[in-house]
C-alpha cells in the first residue's frame, strides 16, 4: 500500500489523491470566484480565514483517524467546550505556558480515552457512546461553570491564538504541523496501517493479529488530545471564553472529513483531503458574507457548495473507472 | 449497584420532603406570631448569577415589606419537569403566593392551574406561562420588545451618529426574541432615524467563534460600517472581540444585550460603551411587591399603575406589570453588578 502511494508517476498520483485534488481544485475555483469581490484576496482577509479555519482543521485531523478506523465521534463539540474552559481556567490560575498547553490536551485525551474504552473494550457502538458523552459533557460544563464565561485571561494566553512566527500566525503553524504529523502517522507507521486495516475490515484485521481494540482505544485518545489542542487554539483567540462553545462543531468536523474524501464507513481517505475541505468550509462562509448573499440563503448556499464539491468528485471517479 | 440506586433515589426524595417540611414549619411558626404572607419564588434554575441577583432583590423587598415569609427554591437545571414538583409541594403546603420564572410556558401550566384551584395565588416573572391554561394572575415583564429595541437604536444613534450604517449580529434566524427586537428596531429606525441603514444581519447561532468571524467579515465587506449590534449574550462579546482585534475600538460602536459581567472587559477598554439589559435585582424586588399586592387583592386586572417601593410607580398593561425601560451599564457603574 505504502509503496504504491509514493510511486512518482502522475497518473498514480491522480488516482491515489484524486479526491483531495478535486477538492483542492474546487477550493481554488472558489477563491477565484470570491476573489473578484474587493478585499477578499487581501492578505488580511486570507490570514483571518486561515486562523479561523485552524481549530477546525486540527480537529478534522483527529476525526479523520476516527472515521478511517470505522468509528464516529459526535461528542467533539462538547469536548471542545470542556477543553476550552480547562485551557482558560489553567491560564487564569497563573500557570506557566507549557502547562496551559498541556492541560486542555490532557483533558481531551481523558475524554477520548473514556470514549475509546467504552467503544473498544465494553463494545458499545461509537455513535451511542459519543451521543451519551455529548450530553454528559454539555450538562457537566454548564454545572461546572454555571454558564459563566471565562474572562480575565492573562496576555500570555492570547500569545497562542494571536502570536506569529516568521510573519505567519501561530495557529496556522500548529494546524499545518498537526496535518503533516497525522499524514505521516497514517501513511508511514504501523499504527497508521493498522487504523486503515481496522476500519477496512475489522474481522480480517483481527485474524491478521492486529490488536484491534488497542488501536481503536488509541485512535480515540489521540483524537481527544487533538481536540484539546484545537480548543486551545480556538479559545486563545478570544478575550473571554464561552463556557458553552462549539455547538455544532462536531458536524463541521465530520463534514470536513467526509467532503475531503474519507469513506464514512472507514478504511479509506487521507488527512490532506480533510484539511483542504476544512479550509473550503471556512472560505465558503467568509466568501458568502463578502458576496453579500442574503443571510437567509447563506446556509443553503453553503450546503449546496459542499454538495457540488462532492458531486464533482463523483463524476470524476465515474469517468476514471474503466 | 443496581439495587442501591432506587434506595438512594428514594432517600433523596425523603430528604427533599423533609427539607420542604422544615421550611414550611418555619413558615407556619411565623404565621402564628404575625400572620405573615408566605411567598414562594422559583427561578428557572438555581445557582446562576442572573437568578442569584433576582433572589437578592426579592429578599430586599421581603425585608422592606416586613410581613413576608419568603421561600426561594427551584431546580438546579433549567428544566420544566423539575419545576413542577416544587409547585405541587408548595400547593400542598398552601403557601399564599407562588411566583415562577417558567422554563416552558405550556408544560408548567397544568400544575399552576391546580395551585390556582386550591386557592393559591400565582404570578410569573422573567418568562411567562400560558396565561389562559395556567390561570396565572399577573406576569412581571422585565422589558418589552418595544423598549429594548428602541433603547438599542437610540444608543447606537448617539454613539455612531443618526446616519450610521450598521450591521446586526443576531442569534439563530428563528430565535423569537431576537426577531421581535429586530422588527422593532427596523420600524423605530425608519420613524426616528430614517438615514440610519442596516447593511446586513448575520446569524451566528449560539456560537462565539462564528459571531467573531462573521463580525470580522462584516468589517471588511462593509468598510463604512459605523456600528454593530450584538443581540445575544453570545453575539455581543463575539462582535466586541472582533472589533477590538481589528483595532477599531472607538471607531466602530458595538451596542447590544448581555449581562454586565460578561462584557466587563470590553467596557473597561472602551470597545463597548454601553451594555443594555434590565436589572435582575429590580425584577426580583418588583416580583415580591406584586406578589403581596395580588394576595391582598390590591392589584387587580384593569389597573394601569402600581406603586412598588423604591421603584416608584410602574406601568401595568393588561395582565402584565412592566419593570420599565431597560438599564444601561457603563464604565462608571458596571463594577457594582455581579451578574
Amino acid at each position: 500500500m505504502t509503496s504504491e502511494r509514493i510511486s512518482p508517476t502522475r497518473f498514480v498520483l491522480w488516482r491515489q489523491y484524486g479526491r483531495e485534488m478535486s477538492v483542492g481544485v474546487f477550493l481554488l475555483l472558489l477563491l477565484g470566484y470570491f476573489g473578484t469581490t474587493p478585499g477578499f484576496l487581501q492578505t488580511d482577509n486570507l490570514r483571518d480565514i486561515l486562523i479561523n479555519a485552524a481549530p477546525l482543521v486540527i480537529a478534522a485531523c483527529g476525526m479523520t483517524m476516527v472515521i478511517i478506523a470505522g468509528m464516529i465521534d459526535i461528542s467533539a463539540g462538547s469536548a471542545l467546550a470542556v477543553c476550552a474552559v480547562v485551557a482558560g481556567l489553567t491560564a487564569r490560575s497563573g500557570a506557566s505556558l507549557p502547562l496551559v498547553i498541556l492541560m486542555p490536551m490532557l483533558a481531551g485525551a481523558v475524554i477520548g480515552a473514556v470514549n475509546g474504552w467504552l467503544v473498544a473494550f465494553v463494545r458499545i457502538p461509537a455513535i451511542i457512546v459519543t451521543l451519551g458523552m455529548m450530553s454528559v459533557l454539555r450538562g457537566g460544563i454548564i454545572w461546572w461553570t454555571r454558564g459563566e464565561w471565562i474572562g480575565n485571561l492573562p496576555p500570555s494566553f492570547s500569545a497562542v491564538g494571536r502570536g506569529e512566527i516568521a510573519g505567519i500566525p501561530l495557529p496556522v503553524w500548529i494546524a499545518f504541523g498537526i496535518v503533516l504529523a497525522t499524514a505521516l502517522l497514517l501513511a508511514r507507521t504501523p499504527l497508521g496501517r493498522h487504523i486503515y486495516a481496522v476500519g477496512g475490515n475489522p474481522v480480517a484485521a483481527t485474524r491478521m493479529g492486529i490488536p484491534v481494540r488497542r488501536v481503536l482505544w488509541l485512535v480515540f485518545t489521540l483524537h481527544g488530545m487533538l481536540l484539546g489542542l484545537s480548543a486551545l487554539v480556538y479559545a486563545s483567540r478570544f478575550s473571554v471564553i464561552q463556557s458553552n462553545a462549539g455547538a455544532g462543531f462536531e458536524l463541521l468536523a465530520i463534514s470536513a472529513v467526509v467532503v475531503g474524501g474519507v469513506n464514512i464507513f472507514g478504511g479509506q481517505g487521507t488527512v490532506w483531503g480533510s484539511a483542504i475541505a476544512g479550509l473550503l468550509l471556512q472560505v465558503i462562509s467568509t466568501g458568502l458574507i463578502f458576496r453579500r448573499v442574503s443571510e437567509y440563503w447563506a446556509p443553503s448556499v453553503q450546503g449546496a457548495l459542499v454538495l457540488l464539491a462532492v458531486v464533482a468528485d463523483a463524476l470524476r471517479t465515474r469517468r476514471a473507472r474503466p | 449497584m443496581r439495587k442501591a440506586f432506587p434506595i438512594i433515589l428514594s432517600l433523596a426524595g425523603v430528604m427533599l420532603l423533609l427539607i420542604a417540611c422544615g421550611k414550611k414549619q418555619a413558615g407556619s411558626g411565623a404565621t402564628g406570631t404575625g400572620a405573615k404572607l408566605v411567598v414562594a419564588v422559583m427561578p428557572k434554575l438555581k445557582g446562576i448569577d442572573y437568578f442569584n441577583a433576582v433572589e437578592r432583590g426579592a429578599r430586599e423587598a421581603a425585608q422592606e415589606l416586613g410581613d413576608i415569609d419568603l421561600t426561594h427554591d427551584g431546580p438546579t437545571e433549567g428544566k420544566v419537569d423539575q419545576q413542577i414538583p416544587f409547585i405541587e409541594s408548595w400547593t400542598l403546603q398552601k403557601v399564599d403566593v407562588i411566583a415562577v420564572a417558567c422554563n416552558d410556558p405550556d408544560a408548567i401550566s397544568p400544575a399552576l392551574k391546580r395551585a390556582r384551584d386550591k386557592g393559591v395565588h400565582v404570578i410569573t416573572y422573567d418568562a411567562d406561562a400560558n396565561a389562559e391554561k395556567s390561570g396565572r394572575e399577573f406576569f412581571v415583564n422585565q422589558a418589552t420588545f418595544e423598549d429594548i429595541g428602541r433603547a438599542l437604536v437610540d444608543e447606537m444613534a448617539s454613539q455612531a451618529g443618526e446616519d450610521a450604517k450598521v450591521a446586526i449580529v443576531s442569534s439563530s434566524p428563528t430565535a423569537p426574541n431576537q426577531n421581535a427586537w429586530i422588527a422593532v428596531m427596523k420600524r423605530y429606525m425608519a420613524e426616528k432615524y430614517p438615514k440610519m441603514q442596516i447593511v446586513t444581519i448575520q446569524y451566528p447561532e449560539e456560537d462565539q467563534g462564528r459571531a467573531f468571524s462573521m463580525t470580522q467579515d462584516i468589517l471588511k465587506t462593509y468598510p463604512d460600517v459605523k456600528g454593530v449590534f450584538g443581540l445575544s449574550s453570545v453575539a455581543f462579546p463575539g462582535a466586541a472581540d472582533a472589533v477590538r482585534q481589528a483595532g477599531k475600538s472607538g471607531k466602530v460602536a458595538v451596542v447590544g444585550l448581555s449581562t454586565p459581567k460578561s462584557m466587563k472587559e470590553f467596557v473597561k477598554d472602551g470597545t463597548v460603551k454601553t451594555v443594555i439589559l434590565w436589572n435582575p435585582v429590580d425584577l426580583g424586588y418588583l416580583t415580591v411587591y406584586v406578589a403581596k399586592a395580588v394576595a391582598e387583592g390590591k392589584l387587580k386586572p384593569g389597573a394601569t399603575e402600581f406603586e412598588a417601593g423604591r421603584l416608584g410607580k410602574v406601568k401595568v398593561e393588561g395582565d402584565q406589570v412592566l419593570l420599565g425601560p431597560p438599564m444601561k451599564f457603563t464604565a462608571e457603574n458596571i463594577d457594582q453588578y455581579d451578574f
